[in-house]
């Protein structure tokens, strides 16, 4: 059951599932671009989120029950199954297991729900890896939705695309970190997700992303346009990297000279639920061809 | 020019702030309390969302290097000029050399400084506003530090004259003990009824972990429905599938200490949301200090649109009064 | 011989550390001589902490606050005597 909520006088709540689902997220994502398109007065900010999605409107130029009213329509209405998704298939390094978010998840073993172990080593045991190798193994494989953006400005919260049984599911910390370096890859619910700046944060830390997702100063060509990098229905794929490749990327990036393999890619919600491994197949295929 | 001789506690520069990128995870930063840099910019004769300094329970020492005039509004945080005593909330002419500088703070948590005008900071993404996590907007995107120097801009204004004030009973009050207005709803349903009526009857109290990010509160312990959680949730009952955090929502991580996020809030994560603050009421948020009292008061949407009503027919009345 | 007491007042709200980090010793302790401008303590609020200076120098004569205390804006702190 949706559930169509106030956030006070300026925002609409809508819960399309409890869970996070594939199905729920194209929902959200048909819901909210009918609803760009329709380019109401009043309409202030339009955010996608994971199984759920929000609008922030000014109350003098349309009522929220009004507002409420036209968003359960568009539920009815919108055939998401069916619609296209302009997206990007975008190559990401991560840098797995690496010294800096080693330093930082060791310093916070007493946040974490077993202290003894890394968040590496833990990860893949509740999840019924033999090893943390067999682990970034999974999470390399298969590539990810980028299913809504926030937090803080451009952090990517990114879904697995593959069937639920194989989805990877870890706890977030037990108390949060008051400290997370800038570009860990974290992991927390179903969701891996990379910081872009330095801050507190409650999920497992894995990595380090060698490229930014945010740019301040704008000098890489991917930040000409924008600050922040993800876009909402980009896919993802962390490819692991070694400490070279790193170092490597790392000077291209501060020489301004970086540039993500990118791949533009349209498809369809059923394409990806009707057979997840064969799309994620062909997202390779096409990425890397 | 305005020379930073101290800088106060946190001092920043913000206008109304950063609407219209909450979807790439952008909060809006901008004056926490909006009635009163809106007042304070009226009444030098600025649009109402010129930029202004948001000044944090310290004051900063400023010096002017050109006449102009200022006002300043908001919390009582006394200032002077020249050491001598000088008054809130109405039209001030300072001359170039003049020192500002403030008192201990008497009530409220927050004064607003609006110069003739306005600040001349470079506009990101359409504000001027300060957002200092992650560096951009106001001042090189932080706090003004000793030193610093100030540029004011030429922002539409309207020619007034010092000495202007507004009727006394414009001016809000500001006491230790406040009354929030909330509208319950986003997942406030994982609440068990009784934490729902304990959320609404308890006196919360603000701890010092309260800033333009969020302020956290202390006072009871809140119960969930229990259920099995949800996939992608996260195994705490206080977890949600991650989403949206409208400003002003109220969270509880863990069930205890709720968080209220404000104008530079995180604009989503997987923490349970339980209730909103109302539009008009973050601004008298934005006058509570740390150790002081909250209740959460719960009205109805139509209830909040009154509210909202009202604080307009105020600005009007201000309008009219100075024009 | 004429002594006159300065109050020490909290400009800001927050809380009262006396030590610099917890494994530190204490600033000062009651009794001792203090400078003008002798950090006595620290007040944490917004996730920063405030350094409260001495007034003017003189003895220590009394804290009027707990050590991690929370305090208001204009709440005496301590009362320095002057000699």
């Amino acid at each position: 059951m949706t559930r169509y909520e106030y956030g006070g006088d300026e925002f609409i709540f809508v819960e399309l599932s409890e869970e996070m689902t594939l199905q729920a997220n194209f929902k959200a994502k048909a819901i909210t671009e009918e609803l760009r398109k329709r380019d109401l007065t009043g309409i202030v900010d339009i955010c996608p989120g994971n199984a759920s999605y929000m609008i922030r409107f000014m109350p003098e130029d349309i009522h929220p029950d009004e507002l409420i009213e036209l968003l359960k329509q568009l539920e009815e209405e919108v055939s998401w199954k069916e619609m296209t998704i302009q997206s990007r298939i975008v190559d990401v390094p991560i840098f797995f297991d690496d010294p800096w978010t080693h330093e930082v998840l060791m310093r916070f073993r007493d946040n974490h729900q077993d202290p003894e172990s890394t968040d590496l080593d833990y990860a893949a045991r509740i999840n019924g890896y033999d090893s943390k190798e067999e682990l970034i193994k999974a999470m390399t494989d298969a590539p990810y939705l980028v299913s809504m953006i926030g937090f803080v400005p451009g952090l990517p919260w990114c879904y697995q695309m593959v069937p639920q049984d194989r989805q990877i599911e870890v706890p977030k910390y037990v108390r949060p970190r008051t400290f997370t370096p800038e570009r860990a890859f974290g992991f927390g619910g179903a969701f891996a997700v990379i910081y872009p700046v330095e801050g507190a944060g409650g999920y497992q830390l894995f990595g380090t992303a060698a490229a930014p997702i945010f740019e301040n100063e704008q000098k890489n060509k991917d930040f000409k346009d924008e600050i922040t990098f993800p876009r909402q229905g980009d896919i993802f794929r962390y490819r692991s990297i070694t400490r070279e490749e790193y170092d490597e990327i790392r000077e291209k990036v501060e020489a301004g000279q970086f540039e993500y393999l990118i791949k533009d890619f349209s498809y369809k919600p059923q394409d990806v639920l009707e057979d997840p491994d064969a799309f994620s197949e062909d997202v390779i295929r096409r990425l890397y061809k | 020019m305005i020379k930073v001789i101290q800088p106060g506690l946190q001092t920043t520069v913000q206008d109304l702030g950063r609407i219209g990128h909450y979807e790439v995870g952008m909060p809006p930063s901008g004056a926490m309390d909006t009635y009163a840099l809106k007042v304070s910019n009226l009444l030098v004769g600025n649009d109402e969302d010129a930029a202004g300094l948001e000044i944090t329970y310290m004051g900063p020492k400023l010096k002017f290097e050109a006449d102009t005039l200022i006002a300043i509004t908001g919390g009582e945080i006394p200032p002077k000029i020249n050491d001598e005593p000088a008054g809130m909330w109405e039209t001030l002419s300072v001359k170039a050399g003049d020192v500002l500088s403030f008192d201990f703070v008497k009530s409220g948590a927050r004064a607003y400084l609006a110069v003739q005008g306005g600040i001349d900071v470079p506009e990101i993404m359409g504000s001027r506003s300060t957002y200092t996590l992650i560096g951009i907007g106001g001042l090189e995107g932080r706090a003004l530090k000793e030193d610093d120097e100030l540029k004011i801009a030429s922002d539409k204004n309207v020619n007034v004259k010092a000495g202007r004030k507004i009727d006394e009973d414009l001016i809000p009050k500001y006491s230790k003990e406040h009354d929030i207005r909330v509208v319950m709803g986003l997942c406030s349903y994982r609440l068990t009824e009784e934490s729902k009526d304990e959320f609404l009857s308890t006196e919360w109290q603000v701890t010092p972990d309260a800033n333009r990010v969020g302020y956290r509160f202390k006072g009871a312990k809140m119960d969930f429905v229990e259920r099995e959680q949800p996939f992608g949730a996260g195994s705490d009952p206080s977890n949600v599938t991650d989403q949206g955090y409208p400003i002003g929502s109220i969270q509880i991580p863990g069930g205890i200490e709720p968080i209220a996020l404000l104008n530079d809030a995180v604009t989503g994560g997987g923490y349970v949301t339980v209730a909103t603050i109302i539009s008009t009421d973050l601004d008298r948020m934005a006058q509570v200090k740390s150790g002081e009292k909250v209740k959460f008061v719960a009205v109805d949407i139509e209830e909040s649109l009154k509210a909202r009503k009202e604080m307009k027919d105020k600005l009007d009345e201000i309008r009219k009064q100075l024009a | 011989m004429m002594s006159n007491s300065i109050k020490v007042m909290a400009p800001i709200p927050g809380v009262f550390y006396r030590r610099p980090s917890p494994d530190e010793d204490v600033y000062v302790n009651e009794g001792d001589e203090v400078k003008e401008g002798d950090i006595i303590g620290l007040v944490e609020v917004m996730k920063s902490f405030h350094e409260l200076k001495a007034e003017a120098s003189g003895v220590i004569d009394a804290f009027k606050v707990e050590d991690e205390g929370m305090l208001e804006a204009g709440q005496e702190i301590a009362v320095i005597n002057q000699k």
